[in-house]
Parts: structure tokens; sequence; C-alpha cells
């Protein structure tokens, strides 16, 4: 039983998704940035315990290299998945609990930080939370659909292993806890490291699809450690966690550029809020009806 | 081994999430079963050439998708390779031609390997010569090691029985049906440990097939170890030394009466704390010692030894599966057969036996469960971590698991089946003509543990539910020993359905609950009692056609069960 373990996607899938696609490849990655950040959220809100949210977030993406990330609207689908893995877990969450927590997250004034000054009233708020019965019958119906279609895509293979026990093990082995390092930083290193993982969740590189869980563990700690300051054995410890050198040095490199990533993100177009299909297809039309441009695009 | 090294050798394909396979994969080769679980069929691989199962998992109440207890036995399935359980090969979905109607989903199939026989089909074929020593200690042998990996594994199987062991022509014994399993959080067994400790944690108790329930679980203990699967494996190796079950009890007190016949009354030394399980205080048997040594002296004195290890009162005495293994039974002689070396039989399906009489294999829809999984206004989750809405989410599965194992369709398919004629009316245990299905017990109550219930959480969710306030344990509670859930009804069935109707209606709460509870259970076990085996793959042939009469009742009574099982971890 290969709990500690992930199947992993193939350079082929990784190659098929990204380059037949219509989409460009910066805007994919966008889309699984905002939607993996989607999730998040809605994991909070939920208040589903964060392996949880994590092993929707790399479902999530699993589905996305097998089908493509057009077949559906980017947020039923990271409602879908978080639905399908919290109901096989031990703290399942009804459709109506995902479709009210969606409808919040996505109602579009929530997110931006501006309205937090301006006086709102509750009324108003409410108003666009409110779901008619027909809105949530159909997208029930939408993701009982994208439900099917995910279990059919990862061909019932809802198991994800996850770093962060490892992450603490290894913590453990490296004597982090001992009383030779300072309390704080022991602290400090383990926090940094589990935040390592989880950001490294949303990172658009998939890395949860591309590494094994001890693997990320490994750089996780690694970053952690020299942000912290604390010194790790001179010797290539990494190897005992069956991590290689240039593995590391490639996870320590997508992870540490990860919040980079997210700023620029966050900068270009931190208000819009997320990226959906239909603003996409839209776009298109339009450029499409502007440059007078008789291909269709999709 | 290192654990990279372990990595590269265990890893799944890397491209395992590259989807479903589609059922035109598979050449269909005929009809194995139906009803018990849904559509069986035999299929070649037409990748592999392989002769396959294939069970229908059947989708009829969608109100929440995908049924949870399928995919969780399947999610568990995923995990575990070991030649001795059964394999899910991979998943096969069949579409429509016309995906046009968004009502008609795929249908998916579960595809594992074909197997012959179930081992209590096996023993009860009157083709198949009573088993020989060495081939009792050839399946005896692939059992303890099925056993001892799924417990290494950190998993219960919690149904084990005759008609969960499926056994090919090879000679090969594989566990099947993980439906009831769940994983625990217990130390794993450890040679000369016996049955562990236990009580890190409480589990549901209502799992096992009632003959095959070990008595802690019948006295309602909760926290339970692995030790529960030993018992039946133990109950299961008296199974193939006589050839038939031998402890077939008709009701949760009576299978405890005849337990103690067995292996002695219930004291301080053979059963340490056992005044302080919650029904033992219904209990009071004159001192006796046990009749396992005269019953079984025919067998001799190591199999009698074995299988007093095994069916120990005490489960924390009781032998795991790595010391069984190792028992002097298996060492001496005459020696264990290999797999190879066991007679061949022809498998026979319950199926075959019905186009021979000319019925019709069709089955109607099933009939809609009652309430479902959540609550109907949902809500945003509360500060305990439960979702909102007024209904735990397991109890909405109850009658709606439709998986591979427990089809519903079927149930009401010529209305209310006839009585069986006057003859068969003896109790189920008394009879000696062979085995018919009617004869395993009932498996055991759904009480709704499963949802607010489910004690076995491991996070320690529970749901706002009603069994917070509700005593444990409902049955037996009440009017001691004597008053038992299962009151046998051979007879007219009417009251049934409205019963069931009342089950359904799952919102009231408080006084009345509990007699529907209690009503519910009753039902349940009589429902269970003719209910026959969970398998049909490799049935005997029945002997004549009485039985086979006898039988059809059960099939549907069989299936109404399996609607109704719950889903209790």
């Amino acid at each position: 039983m290969s709990h500690l373990f992930n199947p992993l996607v193939t350079a082929e899938q990784l190659y098929q998704r990204r380059t037949h696609n219509d989409l460009p490849v910066e805007l994919q990655d966008r889309i699984r940035f905002d939607t993996a950040r989607l999730t998040h959220s809605a994991g909070i809100l939920l208040r589903l315990p964060q392996d949880i949210t994590a092993q929707a977030n790399v479902l999530l993406f699993r589905y996305w290299t097998v089908d493509n990330l057009r077949d559906h609207e980017f947020n039923d689908a990271s409602a879908a998945t978080i639905y399908l893995t919290a109901k096989i877990s031990a703290s399942p969450r009804s459709l109506r609990s995902v479709a009210n927590v969606y409808k919040y997250l996505l109602t579009a004034d929530h997110d931006s930080s501006s309205t937090k000054s301006a006086p709102h009233s509750y009324e108003s708020h409410a108003r666009g939370y409110y779901f008619t019965e027909g809105e949530y019958q159909s997208l029930r119906g939408r993701l009982l659909t994208l439900e099917g279609q995910i279990l059919n895509a990862l061909g019932f293979n809802t198991h994800v292993a996850l770093p962060h026990p490892l992450a603490i093990t290894y913590l453990q082995t490296l004597d982090i806890f001992s009383p030779s390092i300072p309390k704080h930083a022991a602290t400090e290193i383990s926090q940094r490291t589990v935040q390592y993982l989880n950001t490294a969740l949303m990172s658009p590189q998939m890395l949860y699809l591309t590494h094994q869980p001890p693997s990320l563990a490994t750089a996780a700690i690694y970053l952690a450690a020299k942000e912290v300051g604390v010194t790790l054995p001179d010797v290539e410890w990494w190897e005992v966690f069956d991590c290689e050198r240039e593995e590391l040095g490639f996870l320590v490199m997508a992870m540490g550029s990860l919040d980079a990533i997210a700023r620029g993100y966050q900068e270009r177009d931190g208000a819009k809020g997320m990226i959906t299909r239909m603003a996409i297809d839209n776009e298109n039309r339009r450029s499409s009806l502007e440059t007078d441009n008789t291909t269709p695009r999709v | 081994m290192a654990p990279k090294e372990y990595a590269e050798k265990h890893a799944r394909p890397s491209n395992s999430f590259s989807g479903c396979s589609r059922i035109k994969n598979y050449e269909v080769l005929g009809k194995l079963g139906e009803g018990t679980f849904g559509e069986v069929h035999r299929a070649r691989s037409l990748t592999t050439g392989k002769i396959v199962a294939l069970k229908k998992i059947l989708m009829h109440n969608e109100k929440d998708g995908f049924p949870i207890t399928a995919m969780r036995e399947i999610k568990l399935l995923k995990l575990l390779d070991h030649p001795n359980i059964l394999r899910l090969e991979e998943m096969a979905t069949e579409h429509h031609l016309h995906t046009k109607d968004k009502k008609k989903r795929a249908n998916v199939y579960m595809v594992t390997p074909y197997m012959d026989h179930d081992l209590s089909g096996l023993l009860e074929n009157p083709d198949v010569p009573k088993f020989t020593e060495p081939q009792i200690k050839c399946y005896m042998l692939q059992l303890l090691e099925g056993t001892r990996y799924l417990h290494e594994k950190h998993i219960f199987h919690r149904d084990m029985k005759a008609a969960n062991l499926l056994i090919n022509n090879q000679g090969i014994l594989q566990i099947a049906d993980f439906g009831l399993a769940r994983q625990s959080h217990e130390d794993v067994p450890v040679a000369k440990g016996g049955g562990g400790v236990g009580g890190n944690r409480e589990y549901t108790t209502l799992v096992v097939t009632r003959w095959y329930r070990p008595p802690e679980l019948l006295l309602g203990m909760k926290a339970y170890t692995s030790a529960i699967d030993l018992w039946g494996v133990g109950c299961v190796f008296g199974e193939m030394l006589v050839g038939k079950p031998i402890l077939a009890g008709d009701s949760d007190s009576n299978q405890l009466k005849i337990i103690f016949d067995l292996m002695g009354t219930p004291n301080d030394s053979n059963m340490p704390g056992w005044r302080s399980l919650p029904n033992s205080e219904a209990f009071n048997f004159p001192p006796r010692t046990g009749t396992l040594h005269q019953r079984f002296r025919e067998f001799g004195s190591s199999a009698c030894n074995l299988l007093s290890c095994l069916l120990n009162l005490n489960y924390q005495e009781r032998w795991n599966a790595i010391d069984a293994l190792q028992h002097e039974y298996f060492k001496s002689a005459p020696y264990p057969a290999k797999p190879g070396e066991i007679p061949t039989f022809e498998s026979s399906h319950e199926l075959d036996r019905r186009k021979a009489r000319g019925q019709k294999a069709g089955l109607p829809p099933a009939p809609k469960g009652g309430t479902v999984g959540m609550g109907p206004n949902g809500g945003w989750g509360d500060a305990n971590g439960h979702h909102g809405g007024n209904d735990g989410y397991g109890g909405g599965y109850n009658n709606r698991y439709n998986g591979s194992r427990y089809p519903p369709q079927g149930g009401h398919r010529n209305g209310i089946p006839p009585p069986p004629p006057e003859a068969e009316r003896r109790p189920a245990w008394r009879r000696d003509d062979g085995r018919p299905d009617s004869r395993l017990p009932p498996r055991l109550p759904p009480i709704d543990y499963h949802d607010g219930g489910r004690p076995d959480r491991p996070d320690g969710y529970r749901s706002q539910s009603r069994e917070i306030d509700r005593p444990p344990m409902p049955r037996n509670r009440q009017g001691g020993p004597n008053v038992d859930t299962y009151i046998p009804s051979y007879g007219g069935e009417g009251g049934r359905r409205d019963d069931r109707r009342r089950r359904d209606d799952r919102d009231d709460r408080g006084g009345e609950r509990r007699h529907h509870d209690r009503e519910r259970e009753r039902l349940e076990y009589e429902d269970r009692s003719r209910s026959g085996r969970t398998r049909s793959r490799s049935h005997s042939p029945a002997r004549d056609r009485d039985r086979i009469r006898d039988r059809e009742p059960m099939d549907r009574e069989r299936e109404r069960e399996r609607e109704r099982e719950v889903y209790r971890r």
C-alpha cells in the first residue's frame, strides 16, 4: 500500500496540456493559481481540515492534466473537487454548504480590500450571496456532473499522500526540536516549512504532481531553515530523505519563486477577482470581432 | 528495503490518473449474478485477455452524487495489494450513446479478477466432496495471510465470513467485500501479542454478520481491536471442518448463548472485564465449561487447539494472524496442500439456475431511499466543525448505498414475497438439507450510528446528532436477554412495507424515534435472517427445485437488506 506516494503526472500529459490548448500558457498558469487559491479560501470557510483542502487542490490539478482546463467553469471544478474530497474524508460537507461558500467567495465586491473600509449595508451584501432555487439546482447539477467527470478522469484514484506529516518527521530527525536549538527558532522553522508546503499547492508548476512527498518536504525544510537561519548538517542530508540534489535544487527554486509570481498577479490585477471561463470566452469573442477574425478561436 | 527502492517497486504506473477504461475494452461473456450486488458480468479483457468479473455500481439516488460508500470501498481497495485480497483491477465506465440526456449517467463498473467460487457456496455444493485436511489447511493459511496483511495495514475487515471468501480453481483464496472495512488507529498486531489491547478509539458495533460476530461485539464493546476479524476466521475454520456454520444463532442473545455453550460461560479469568461491557448485565448464564473439545474431537487435538485459540473469548489473548500462521496445526501431518494441488470444481452461478427455469432476468429500478445526507438548508458549517443541515452526512446514505455490494434493486419486483411453504419454516439452523441461502444470519441492525454516531470518526467529528442523547446500543437493552431484536418471521410479511416507509421517515426525533429504531432493527434482523449469502458469484448449484423456490423471496429480501445496509464505520 503506497500510502506515502502519489501517482505522478507523465511528461506527455504535461506537454499535451500545456501546448495543445488554445489558452496561452501564462493564462493557464494564472487559472491554476487562482483556482487553487479559491479552493483554499473555500476550505477555510467550510472549516475543513487543511489536509482535506490540500488534497482537493492536488486532485483538481490532476484532473486538469487529464481533461481540458476549459471543459468546465473553473470555480465549478474547484467546488466539485472540494465536495468530492470532503465526501470521502471524515469531514464531509453538504453540497449546499459548498454552494453557499462559493457563492460568497465569487460575489465580486467581497474580495477587494477596499470594501472593508467602505460602509456597506448588510442587506446589499446578503442579496449578492442569495441563491435562487433554480440557481442552486443548476449548480448542483453541474457539480455532480463534474464529480463524475473527475472520478472518471482519475480512474477513481482519489488517494493523495501529503508531505506535511513527513516534514514533521524529517524535522525531528534533523534534531530541530532538540534543546540545542532555541525554541522560537524551532517553532518558526516548522511553521515556515508548513507554509511553504501549503503555498506550493498553488504553484502553477503543479509541484505536487511532479514530485513525491519526501522531496517536497525536504525542499520546504531547506528553504525554511535557510530563512530562519538555522544551520542544518553540513553533509548532503537530503539524500537520507530520498531527495537528490538536483531535484532539491529545482524544488527550492520553484517554491521560492512562488512568492514573486503571486505578487506579480496581485499587482497586475489584484482587485479583479477570480478569472472565469466565461470572461475568457467573452474576451475572445470581442477580440475576434474587433480584428474581424472569422476563424473561430474555440 | 530503502524507502526509495520500496517506492519504486510499489509505485503504481505514473499515468495512473489517466482515467477509467471503457467498458468497450471488455468482451462481456455473460451475467454471473444479479440481485445480490447489482449486476455482475463475466468478461474478457480485450487488452490482456484475462477473464474478469465486472460489478456494476448502481446509481439511483444521485442526490449527493456518487455513492459515498462505494467510493470509500474503492479508495481502500486501491491501496491494497496482496495475493489473498481480491484485487480491484480498475474501474471501467460505460457511456450512453446519447449523452445529451443529462439524467442518464454513465455506468461504473468495478473490475476484479474472476473467481469461481465463494467458500460458502463451495461448502454447500453437493458436487464438491467434503474438504480434506490438507485442503482446509491450505485455505486457512491463505485466509490468515490475507488477514495478517490487512491488519498490518491498519485495516479491520469487519465482515469476515465464508461467503466473503472467494476461491478460484487454482486453489487461491481471496478476501473480498470491503464494504464494512475501515482503517483503524490501533497499533498493529505483533507476534505473541494476542489481539491487542484496544481502547484507543471507539468504533461502531454494527458490524460483522451475526454468526461470525465475536462475543465482545455482541456485548457492545466499542473500543475493539483487529481481534474481531480473527474470531470470524475461527468461525470459518470450524465451518470448513464441520461443513456448515458452527455458530448459527438465531438472535443476538441466542448467538451469545451458543458461543458460551461452545467456549464456556464468561468469567473474570477467561474474559476479563466482560462485566463492564454495556450489554453484559442482561446476561446471566449458569457457569459452564465449553464443549469445544468434545464437539471437535474428531478433527484432532491440534485443530481443536487452533480453534480454541481463535475463538478465545478474551480478545486480548485471542491469537492474531501472525501467531496463528505459526500454529502447530500447519506444521503437522497431513501437511497443507499447495493451492495448485486442490482439485477443481465446476462453478455455477445463480443466474444459470434462474435461466434454466426461464425466468426473466430484468429487474425493476430500486425504490428511492429516504432522506438524503445533508439537511435541506446546508449552511456554512458550524463552529464545531459540522456542516450545517440537520442530518448527519452518513445517515443519508443508508438507503442509498447501492454500490456493488448492496444493490437494492429488485426488492419489490413481485410485491410481497410469498411465505415459504410450511415445511420451510423450521428455524434456519435446524435445516439439514444443505445450506440454502436463508441460512446465513442477518447482518447487523443498522441503527443510525453511522451518522451521528459514527463513533469512530478520526477527528472526533460528530454531526449534531440525535444519537448523542440516545442511550448507547438500543439493542438488547430493554428487557434483558430474552427480548431480542430478532423476531423470526418466516411467514407473512405484509407489515413490512409500512415499516419500511416509516424507517425513511427520519426526521422525527425524541420519543418516537427510539421506537422506530427498534422497530427497524427488528425488521432488519428479519430480513437478514432470511437473506442469504452476500455473494452469488459462485453459488453451488441448488439441489432441487424446492430449494430454489425457497430462495427466490430471499433474493429479494437480501436485496432489500442491502438497500438498507448502512454505512457504518
